[in-house]
């Protein structure tokens, strides 16, 4: 049986677009939740393109890429979750305007 | 794995061991002197055996990791800058509510992620470092949860750094996807066939991870995070976050270019020229406006990261890498040393239990009356800060200006030597308004700057022997430069 594989342009364009949903979703959005929520969404959508790629040149570095960048976000939500607690906590609220004053 | 490969991962392997005996001993020994203690200790074994390393380097270990000597020089600093963030933390950290001991178990967990980046010689290890140190430093910068500039801090350096790390690994997968390679060493090759779609995904790709970069290096227009971030985090931690995270990641960002020859990309090259002269007019002009010393000491710090790129520039010319790595090295040290005893002095301004760190200038008039030693060591920071002669700052200035006056001679060259002049200029200014603030006499009742400050005796050593560096390396500045230049002829330039 051939085996039916996918061009390597289309799945760049797919993490492509992934990525732009996930940097406006970190732009827009207000609720913190949200934004964690939509950087998952980046990070995933670059280990979408290193399997991709990985497929391309037949090596195994996409999928361990993939691995890493797997961990690497989970730890990164642990910590983003840990500081929402302590936004919830502060200002009963998961908008991110409430935190902001810092200027200058 | 061979033995002289074990013994060049010493350093790695110590370090890791220290972390997880640390790890082990909070939960029993809540102790913060002990703790303290207890990290120093393994900081000083692990620089033992990186001086140990050195007689086997330059070595291969694996495709992840490059042991050589531009990874140890880097690995000392980041050992001896981590030493002062403890001993600097311990004072500021002792009359705090609650718990504290765990400060010390990310603060080694994030040098650990700063000594796997100088090292890595793969993405995957890149990766790796990176982030230990960026997923340690969120949790840092908002560890003693006080008062919300804290939280905020730690919330936009959260999201902006994991966008950054995310276009950073989107560039990776794009040149991974021209260059079927993540290794450093195999790009060489891979750089010089660069034909149809591959040569899209190359530009494309390295655009993204400049990004990425110039965000973790804080450098314009991606700094925006920084003052809040400064101002937000604790002393020693901001301390960490301008020295280690940033020199880490400048060193691998030098180390890359010089290996993968990426300086062929005149295209990059002329991105980051306008990078380094916006970084060094709009570091200069903003902190003419602030009236937090951490915010003046941010945007002092987006102007250097500005001067250090004239010198990576530089690199661009035959024969100029060499010179790049020279004047990078030297800078960075005196930026290690000055930086971090410009922060010691306000870590230890703001010991005890307080709210906010005491960064606002007001808070620091008459200092030189209340405090001499203090004010003494804060002025000759500062004064390296804008490259006085005497002082480590000006050799390091002069290094990266030559190196400037070397870039001039081929195109656009000049243009960073202006900005880097005009930059020098305003930034005199701003310095010495510090220091000027420091020899007022205070308003009577202005009860911060009235207040007694006691010079912790950890905190004390630190400054003392920051200061003498600075002074001792000033005058004669010989030996570093030697050390330098070893490391320098032993690399395959």
């Amino acid at each position: 049986m051939e085996a039916v594989s996918v061009p390597l342009e289309h799945g760049l364009v797919l993490a492509a677009l992934l990525f732009s949903l996930g940097l406006i979703g970190v732009m827009v959005r207000r609720n913190l939740l949200f934004i964690l929520m939509s950087l998952e969404i980046m990070l995933n959508s670059t280990a979408l393109a290193f399997i991709m790629v990985g497929a391309r040149w037949a090596k195994p570095d996409g999928q361990v890429m993939f691995m890493l960048i797997l961990t690497v976000a989970a730890a990164e939500v642990a910590v983003g979750l840990g500081l929402l607690l302590q936004l919830h906590h502060r200002f009963r609220s998961l908008d991110t305007n409430a935190a902001s004053h810092l200027r200058g | 794995m061979s033995n002289t490969e074990l013994v060049a991962l010493l350093p790695l392997i110590s370090f890791a061991t220290v972390i997880t005996i640390v790890l082990l001993a909070i939960p029993f020994w809540r102790n913060l002197k002990g703790i303290c203690a207890l990290s120093v200790v393994g900081l000083l074994i692990s620089l033992a055996t990186i001086l140990w390393t050195t007689r086997i380097v330059p070595i291969q270990v694996t495709p992840l990791v490059l042991i050589d000597q531009y990874a140890l020089l880097f690995m000392t600093l980041i050992c001896l800058a981590t030493v002062a963030v403890a001993l600097l933390a311990y004072d500021y950290l002792k009359e705090r509510e609650g718990q504290q001991e765990e400060f010390y178990l990310l603060l080694l967990l994030a040098a650990l992620g700063a000594i796997v980046l100088v090292c890595s010689s793969h993405f995957a290890s890149f990766l790796l470092g990176l982030e230990l140190l960026g997923i340690s430093l969120y949790a840092l910068i908002s560890f003693p949860i006080r008062g919300q500039a804290t939280l905020e801090a730690a919330l936009k350096y959260l999201i902006l750094s994991g966008v950054a790390s995310a276009f950073l690994l989107f560039g990776t997968a794009l040149i991974f996807a021209a260059l079927g390679t993540l290794s450093f060493n195999e790009m060489v090759q891979g750089f010089y066939v660069d034909v149809g779609s591959n040569r899209l995904y190359v530009m494309v790709g390295s655009a993204l991870m400049l990004a990425g970069i110039c965000f973790k290096l804080s450098l314009v227009p991606f700094h925006m995070w920084t003052p809040d971030v400064y101002e937000g985090a604790p002393a020693p931690v901001t301390a960490f976050v301008a020295t280690v995270s940033k020199g880490a990641i400048f060193a691998i960002l030098l180390r890359f270019f010089i290996w993968t020859d990426a300086y062929q990309y005149e295209s990059i090259l002329f991105g980051l020229g306008i990078i380094a002269v916006l970084s060094m007019l709009a570091g200069n002009l903003l902190a003419l406006m602030q009236s937090s010393v951490k915010r003046i000491l941010a945007y002092s710090s987006i102007a250097h990261l500005g001067y250090l790129l004239v010198a990576f520039i530089a690199g661009r010319l035959a024969g100029g890498a060499a010179l790049a790595v020279e004047a990078a090295s030297y800078f960075l040290v005196a930026y290690f040393i000055t930086t971090l005893g410009a922060f010691g002095v306000v870590s230890i301004m703001s010991n005890g239990n307080r709210e906010r760190d005491l960064d606002d200038i007001a808070s620091y008039e008459g200092l030189f009356s209340r405090r001499p030693f203090l004010a003494t060591a804060f002025t000759a920071m500062l004064l390296s800060l804008a490259g006085i002669p005497l002082t480590v700052g000006f050799v390091g200035k002069f290094y990266i200006f030559a190196a400037g006056v070397q870039g001039a001679l081929a195109s656009y060259g000049w243009s960073l030597l202006v900005a880097l002049i005009i930059g020098s200029g305003i930034g005199l200014y701003y310095y010495l308004r510090i220091v000027f603030a420091m020899t007022k006499r205070p308003a009577a009742t202005d009860s911060a700057a009235t207040e007694w400050i006691t010079i912790p005796v950890a905190g004390g050593w630190v400054m003392l022997t920051l200061t003498g560096t600075l002074l001792a390396l000033g005058v004669y500045p010989t030996p570093l430069i030697e050390l330098i230049n070893s490391m320098v002829r032993s690399l395959p330039l």
